[in-house]
This record gives structure tokens, sequence and C-alpha cells, in this order.
């Protein structure tokens, strides 16, 4: 069984508090993703994890074992590095046999799972060559064939996939969920990616300043965001975010700003009047339908399965609205919109904090 | 002077004196795209070629600087012949090759062990570094003279030894420089102090560029110190050996400073060093044609040794290329 738990880990670098004290629990067999912005401290959890970098405080436990300063090699993981991390003086063979070589196994054993790798991730025909012969696509896969080879308990990846160009980078994405089922072991994934992230895991961890913002399944993190951070950080394009204050309008609830009245619906707490806070709505819940708010049209993106439509609206910032792609917009062109009521998202001015 | 061809050259009509006609001359285009191309030939030719093509007539003739030149007489091959058939040439050759052999395969035995020590340090690396760079830094005629005061035969040298010395029932007194034998060992350990900076500071440079992700990747897979240094670092430093051993044997093989400071060659010819013969021949015994005749030869000889170092270096780098393109 390779469940992992991290209880209270801590890592500092000289006064840099890199990881400020995380808790988490990650099931056998699930594919877990961390996701965050550069320095949020997601690599430096990984690495310690791997044991490559050893924590300040705290405890790391892979099953049953506490494995805090165990050496990275006696932990019964596998790591996809984002440099890939191959050796260049040595044929992909090798490379694939890395794991096995240094625990002195017999050379028909070797090479039975080397093959075994190599047909698992197609790359039979690349055996003799050098990963430097090999292009990027390729030496993705010879690289998770290094790692599968030792049929590891626990995958660990460091954003593996930033080396490749848009398009093989989701075919890849496919084939590592794929991956994922086959093997049935442990994913601790890595990315700065939110697609990655939606796509692939069964649960996201949102990091952000050494800290876990959020922890869900793809569709609760995308639906209902803990913070406006991790509101911010799902979904493309970004959510449209407006401050604003909360008023009680013949006894319901609407949030004010900048000549735009938004009537909320859904569980509201009580005593939210008069306060201020953060709306946030997504370009597909922004209605230009109805003829509520007025604004006008300042760019169009057409996306071919629908099209964005940037205007302003009077505030300090553009709005986003996602259309059906039939109806034309052109730059200067009048709009009149409204937000779904079911669907927005209020957020302390303050702390950021879910309020809805 | 710029503004005065500038202004000559846009206004010829008011130009007068030769120096301002020249300078509008020069900064035609015309003529001005070959002033960088004649500088450079005109100095190429002036201190390489000309010497060089001298050499070679010189070693045609039969002349010896105590004699007038003109009375120097075309002798064919008869230079080469003598300097092929001269024993005291090839010893000096030989012996050549044993002191750069012996003396570089130390520096970089050292030179690899102390850069590997320094590049795990922590605290105080900078230090270590440069006191290793000293030796390098310090100019050879005072590192000779240095050295034939280590030597002494009461010196200090001696002094530290004595208590092995004594132990093992030598003569304390070791003659570091009249001995045939001490004396070879001497210009080789003055050599090896000198030099072993290099090799130190090229795989110092070999050590730091090792991609950490790869001793990374090899740690996760199970590797440990042993493996990690003999499978991964020490491959990954080939380059970095094949650098130091080239260069320090094309240099090793010109050995002539320490020879000079501290033995003049002796005692007898035992550390005569081919570069110490021909400078001996030539300005000592003025055999201007013999010695022309050897440096031609030995030209020729260490420029197919060069060539060798050379084509290996090449080879190196692109290997050495190819690594960090598939590393990033």
């Amino acid at each position: 069984m390779a469940r992992i738990g991290i209880k209270n880990l801590v890592k500092e670098f000289g006064s840099f508090t890199a990881v400020k004290g995380i808790n988490l629990e990650i099931n056998d067999g699930e594919f877990l993703i961390m996701v965050g912005p550069s320095g949020c401290g997601k690599t430096t959890t990984l690495n310690m994890i791997s044991g490559l970098v050893m924590p300040s405080s705290g405890e790391i436990s892979i099953g049953e074992n506490d494995v805090t300063h165990t050496e990275p090699g006696e932990r019964g993981l596998g790591m996809v590095f984002q440099d890939l991390a191959l050796f260049p003086h040595m044929s992909v063979f090798e490379n694939i046999a890395f794991g096995l070589r240094v625990k002195n196994t017999s050379e028909q054993e070797v090479k039975d799972r080397v093959q075994q790798a190599a047909e698992a991730m197609h790359i039979e025909q690349l055996l003799s060559k050098r990963p430097g012969q090999c292009s990027g696509g390729e030496a993705q896969r010879v690289a998770l064939a290094r790692t599968i080879v030792t049929n590891p308990s626990v995958y660990l990846m460091d954003e593996p996939l930033s080396s490749l160009d848009a398009k093989l980078r989701i075919d890849m994405r496919t084939e590592l969920k794929g991956l994922h089922e086959r093997l049935s072991g442990t994913f601790v994934y890595v990315t700065h990616d939110q697609a990655e992230a939606m796509t692939m895991a069964d649960r996201i961890v949102v990091m952000n300043g050494g800290e876990i913002e959020q922890l869900g399944g793809p569709l609760d993190i995308y639906r209902k965001p803990a913070t406006r951070f991790v509101a911010g950080f799902f979904g493309m394009p970004t959510m449209n975010f407006l401050d604003g204050e909360i008023a009680a309008v013949d006894g319901a609830p609407m949030f004010v700003t900048d000549g735009i009245k938004a009537p909320l619906e859904g569980d509201l707490p009580a005593n939210l009047s008069g306060r201020k806070a953060t709306l946030g709505v997504r370009s597909e819940h922004v209605l230009a339908t109805e003829a509520e708010n007025g604004g006008k049209v300042s760019l169009i993106e057409p996306l071919g399965d629908a099209t964005l439509v940037y205007f302003d609206y009077g505030g300090p910032t553009r709005l986003v609205s996602k259309v059906d792609p039939d109806r034309l917009f052109a730059p200067g062109d009048d709009l009149t919109f409204a937000f779904d009521a079911n669907n927005c998202h209020l957020f302390d001015a303050d702390n950021g904090a879910r309020l809805n | 002077m710029a503004d005065v061809t500038l202004k000559a050259a846009a206004e010829p009509a008011v130009t007068k004196g030769a120096l301002s006609r020249f300078g509008a001359w020069l900064s035609q285009e015309r003529v001005f795209r070959w002033i960088p191309f004649v500088l450079v030939e005109g100095t190429f030719i002036l201190v390489i070629i000309i010497p060089f093509l001298l050499t070679i007539y010189i070693s045609f003739l039969r002349w010896r600087a105590n004699r007038p030149f003109e009375q120097a007489q075309l002798s064919g091959f008869r230079n080469y012949e003598q300097v092929l058939t001269d024993a005291g040439f090839w010893a000096s050759l030989g012996r050549t090759f044993y002191f750069a052999g012996t003396a570089v395969i130390f520096e970089l035995v050292i030179g690899f062990f102390l850069a590997m020590l320094v590049h795990r340090v922590v605290r105080g690396r900078r230090i270590y570094i440069t006191l290793f760079l000293i030796p390098m830094m310090v100019v050879p005629v005072v590192a000779g003279y240095n050295f034939s005061m280590i030597y002494l035969d009461s010196g200090p040298l001696n002094q530290l030894l004595s208590p092995f010395t004594n132990m093992l029932g030598i003569n304390p007194r070791i003659r570091w420089l009249s001995d045939p034998t001490a004396a070879q060992l001497a210009i080789i350990i003055a050599d090896i102090w000198q030099w072993t900076s290099l090799t130190f500071l090229i795989f110092l440079s070999g050590f730091s560029s090792l991609p950490p992700q790869l001793i990374n990747a090899a740690r996760v897979l199970g590797a440990n110190k042993r493996q990690i240094f003999f499978w991964i670092e020490l491959p990954l430093l080939k380059p970095a050996i094949v650098i130091a051993v080239v260069i320090r044997s094309m240099e090793a093989l010109k050995l002539f400073d320490p020879v000079v400071l501290l033995t003049f060659g002796g005692p007898g010819t035992s550390t005569q060093t081919i570069a110490y013969y021909l400078w001996e021949q030539v300005w000592q015994f003025n055999k201007y044609s013999f010695g022309a005749a050897a440096s031609i030869l030995l030209l020729i000889l260490f420029s197919v040794l060069i060539f060798v170092g050379i084509w290996l270096l090449i080879r190196q780098r692109n290997q050495f290329e190819q690594q960090q393109e598939t590393a990033t």
C-alpha cells in the first residue's frame, strides 16, 4: 500500500520559508496534482517526498513507514524530472536499465524488464540510441520507461511535460492518465498549468505562498473555489473580478459596484449587508443577453466553439463574456449583460476567503 | 585625426599638404577596407613567416654563428642527417617524454582529487580555490629559484624528510640537484608543483558543470555514492579529462625553465630536455644550422601530436555540447 502522509511539513531556506507547515493525506492509487504559481512551494514539497530535500521539520510517511530521514533510493518511488535528467552518456537501454543495475539485477532479468518497459512506452526502436538523438516526445517516454521499470508504488512527477510543445503536451496528458490506470500506482504530479491539473487529477492541491489554498476534485475547485486566488488561478479566461459592496435591496441581497447591480442567490450567511466584497464571475456566466447592465465591446477573441467578448462597463476593469460563436460583435458595439446569479462567487475583500 | 580625414574626404578640394592627402586616400572605401587586413597579414608575415622561412633556409646551410654568414654554404640534408644520428638529440627527446609523461600523470591524479574534494567542501571553498591556484600564478623563474633553495643539500626538503630517511637508513643529505636520478625527480616535482593548479582548475570547472538533476535522478533510482561516481560523474567528466591531458602534455613537452634554473641539464646530461638541448646547441655551441634542422624536425613531430590532440579536443567538445543539449 502506498498511502502518503504528510504532517506539519516545513522547509526553510535561510530566512525564507518555502513550505509553511502543510498537512496532506494522499490515498493509495490516487492521481494527485499539486498546482500553483512559481515559488509556491509545490516542487519543494515534491522533493521532500522524494527525499532529495530534507524537511526542516515535520513528518513524511509512505505506506506504514516513516520515511522522513530515509535515503531517496530506499523509499520505493520513481521520479520524472522537469528536464527529464536522462543520462546523456548512456544508451536508452542503459538509461532504462539503470534502476535495475544499481541493485545488481541479473543480466537476463534486466533485458526482459527493460524490453517490457520499452514496449509499454512504445519505444523499442530507440533502445540503442543515445538520449541526444531522441526527439522531445521520445525522450519523455524514455524518462517514463526508466521510472516504471523498477515498479515503484509511488510516482513523483515534476512538471514533466513542460519541455514539450503544446500539441504533444495534450497528447501526453491523455497518455499519462492511461498510464496511471494501467499501473495503479500513486501519482503525485506537480505543475503550474491549471489545464493539466484539471484534465488529469483525481484531486488537486492548490498551493500559494507555501500553504495549501484548497484541496479537492477538479470540478469542486472549478465550481466552488475556496479563495479568490484559486478562483483566479483556474479557468481560461481568468475569472472576472469586481470590487464592491453587498447591499440588501427590498430584502434581497444584491452586489453593487460602479453602476452594476447583481442579484445574489443561494445560501448566503446573514449579516453580509454593507460588507465590502469581491464578486467573481466566470466568462461563461456573464450572459450577454438580458438588458440589465450596459457596456461597450472593446475586443473580440473568436475561439471557434465560442467567442470571447471583452467589454468596458464603466468600472476600472474590463469584463469578458463567453458567447455563442454565431452572435457577431464588433469593437465599439453596445451590449447589455447580466450575471448568472447561481454562479456568482463572493470573496472577502480583505483576505480573499469565500463568503457564499 | 579622425576629424581631419573625415573633413578631407568630404571636401577634397580644400585639402593641402601630403599628410591630409594621404588621409583622404586612406579614407576611400576601397582602400580603407584593406587596412585591417594589411596590418594583420603584415604582422603575421613579419613575425612568423619570415623567421620560419629563414629557419628552413638556415637548416640547409653549413653555418656556425662564429663564422660570417656570407661564407655559409648550402649543404643539403646534412644537418638533418646529423640531428637524426645524434645520440644526444634522441636521449633528450626520450627524457622529455619521460619527464612530461610522469609529471602529467601526477598532475592529473592530484588535480582530480583536489578538485573533487574542493567541489564537496561548502565552507571556505573560495579560500581553497585561491590557495590551490597560486602556484600557477607564480612566475616560473621565481618558482625555479625557490626550488633551487628548497633542494639544497641541507635545505628544508631534506630536513623535512630526515625522519623518514633515517628510518630507512638512507643518507639524509640527498643531493637533489647533483645526483642524476634525484635531479630528474627534482625537475619533475617542480613541474608538478607548478602545474597541478591548471589541472585542478580544469577539473573543478568540470565538477561544477555536472548537472545536479542527473545525480538526483540516480539517487532516486537507488544508486549509492560509489555508483554515482563511477557510472555518472566520471563518464561525464571525460571531456574535462581529455582537455587536461592534451593541454598539459603539449605544455610539458616544452619543459625548459626548471632545467635551466635548477640543473643546467646536469649532472652530465641527465636532466637535458629537448628544449634545453636545442638551446644549448644553438646558444652555447653556436651550431645554428644544426639547431635549425632539429627545430624543423621537432616542429613536424609536435605538429602531429598537437593535431591528434586538437582532434581529440574537438571530438570531446562535440560530445560535450551534445550532452549539454540533452541535459537541458
